[in-house]
């Protein structure tokens, strides 16, 4: 039950919403102005998370720095090389053949649909026209899948100039980030400093917990999923695998999505076999289960605590603003606007408590 | 013109930071930890100028880390009563260090004033990749605590008798 506020506490919150719609208007601004960049300014600052504690060791094993940084970065690059030349092949080639696949996929997955809704509207002497259901839905989920996997396959070109400019971003990152940190968190007027480096300190050790827990997650899932289509027979094994670990990035609706690319591969495999759908749906649930009962316990919960609708109308905006990335973005980015709401609410609440109090 | 963008107009002089480095090796914070590497941190703390009657904080304010006087003079009072004066080298504020709380007290500049704020990011850091010397510093802190809470008992005792 909201209780009833005094005064002060209202006007605290129509200052902390004034301030709050600033810096979210900035921080859409930033986006929209970086968003040529993006991708690469992430992927170094996703880097940076997961290196710094192996610098850091590095470093207390009496390492200099910059050698340290450099030993993290060869590192980081003979993964990626071994990445480029082993994996992503392979990788592009199952898309490919994904691509090649999906109508024929849809088309048998409709026929499915069609075989079993006349069998169940037999039965239950009712008439369900399931094709008519799926039509639209399937069509314009063949176009966006063909669309991404072509979008793969044509921006190889930018994937290969990311993966360089990202070792040399995450190189200056590692060795500068603190430096330029606090030149620009000096510029604070005194009044503010404090609350400043406050925000800052708790919005970077939730994003950077946020971060390493679904990069883990990430992993994990990935390699549960591409395990249990490896043992089913399932074909594109690796592939469906890794998509379903990337697709868990985005909540709620991710994982659906995997179960549907799943359904739609078995569903092409022939012989058909209705087996195949439900062991690949068994291998989604199964990945799920391992998530929600092993991975987010440990490495995500309590990291961030936002309510589910926040999160799917984050997710909503999000995507529409900045597209793919701009979903994955939406939840760190929501986690740090509360954290910051918060704050600056404690901070001019606390003021307008202070003034109301001496005068 | 290229220094007037890329150097920090905050950053101390070396002859500020051996200054820094000083104070905070005399006080108990430091102690038994060497010279070079409370040199090294002075580097990255952060100096920060205030006028006479300027605020540092106020009660109530969420704190960030400590604050060494560097030069000039802070006043430190709680419902208008001066708990106490703090002149150059003294320090307040440490609470923020161990403990994401309130800060218990206002603290306001008497006199024009240079002030040294060393972060509880700033101790995380350090902590991670100085972890022995981390740890003589958070027991030097623990044992300023203390000292800080005997002399509040004492206070209170007094009170009461």
């Amino acid at each position: 039950m909201p209780r009833i506020r005094n005064d002060g506490a209202s006007s605290a919150y129509l200052e902390t919403f004034k301030v709050s719609a600033v810096l979210i208007a900035l921080f859409l601004a930033s986006f929209y102005l970086l968003s040529s960049v993006l991708l690469p300014v992430i992927i170094s600052f996703t880097l940076y998370a997961l290196s710094l504690p192996f610098v850091n060791y590095l470093v207390r094993k009496d390492i200099n720095r910059s050698a340290a940084i450099i030993i993290m970065l060869v590192i980081m690059m003979s993964l990626s090389i071994f990445a480029i030349s082993v994996a992503l092949p392979q990788f592009l080639q199952q898309a490919a053949i994904l691509k090649n696949k999906l109508p024929t996929m849809l088309d048998q997955f409709e026929a499915f649909t069609g075989h079993y809704s006349a069998v169940l509207g037999q039965t239950l002497g009712i008439e369900i026209n399931t094709t008519q259901i799926l039509g639209s839905l399937l069509a314009q989920s063949s176009s966006l899948g063909k669309n991404l996997l072509g979008s793969i396959t044509e921006q190889l070109f930018a994937i290969t100039l990311a993966m360089i400019l990202v070792p040399v971003l995450t190189y200056f990152i590692l060795k500068d980030f603190k430096s330029l940190r606090n030149k620009l968190l000096n510029w604070l007027p005194n009044s503010s400093f404090e609350l400043g480096w406050l925000i800052y300190h708790r919005v970077t050790r939730q994003l950077e917990a946020y971060t390493r827990g679904v990069m883990l997650q990430s992993f994990i899932i990935a390699l549960v999923a591409s395990s249990g289509f490896l043992i089913i027979g399932l074909e594109m094994p690796i592939l469906l695998g890794s998509l379903t670990g990337l697709l868990n990035l985005i909540p709620y609706v991710g994982p659906l999505i995997a179960m549907l690319l799943s359904v739609l591969v078995a569903a092409a495999m022939t012989p058909f076999d209705v087996n195949m759908i439900y062991l690949a749906i068994a291998v989604i649930i199964s990945a799920q289960i391992v998530d929600n009962t092993i991975v987010i316990p440990a490495f995500i919960a309590n990291v961030v605590d936002l309510h589910a609708v926040l999160v799917i109308v984050g997710i909503i905006i999000f995507g529409n603003l900045f597209g793919a990335i701009g979903v994955i973005l939406a939840i760190p980015s929501l986690a740090a606007i509360k954290i910051i709401y918060r704050n600056i609410y404690a901070d001019i609440h606390n003021d307008s408590r202070q003034s109301g109090g001496r005068t | 013109m290229s220094n007037f963008f890329w150097d920090n107009i905050f950053k101390a002089s070396s002859d500020e930071i051996e200054d820094i480095a000083r104070h905070w090796c005399s006080s108990p914070l430091f102690k038994n930890i060497p010279k070079r590497h409370v040199r090294q941190l002075a580097e990255n703390m952060h100096v920060r100028h205030y006028q006479a009657h300027e605020t540092v904080f106020r009660e109530g304010d969420q704190g960030a880390g400590t604050i060494l006087v560097l030069d000039g003079e802070v006043c430190i009072k709680a419902r208008n009563n001066t708990l106490a004066t703090l002149e150059s080298g003294d320090f307040f504020g440490e609470i923020a260090l161990a403990e994401n709380d309130k800060r218990t007290a206002d603290a306001i500049c008497t006199r024009d004033s240079t002030l040294v704020f060393f972060l509880r990011q700033d101790l995380e850091e350090w902590i991670e990749t100085e972890p022995r010397l981390g740890a003589a510093f958070l027991m030097n802190l623990a044992s300023v605590l203390a000292q800080r809470l005997h002399q509040a008992n004492q206070l209170l005792a007094r009170g009461n008798a």
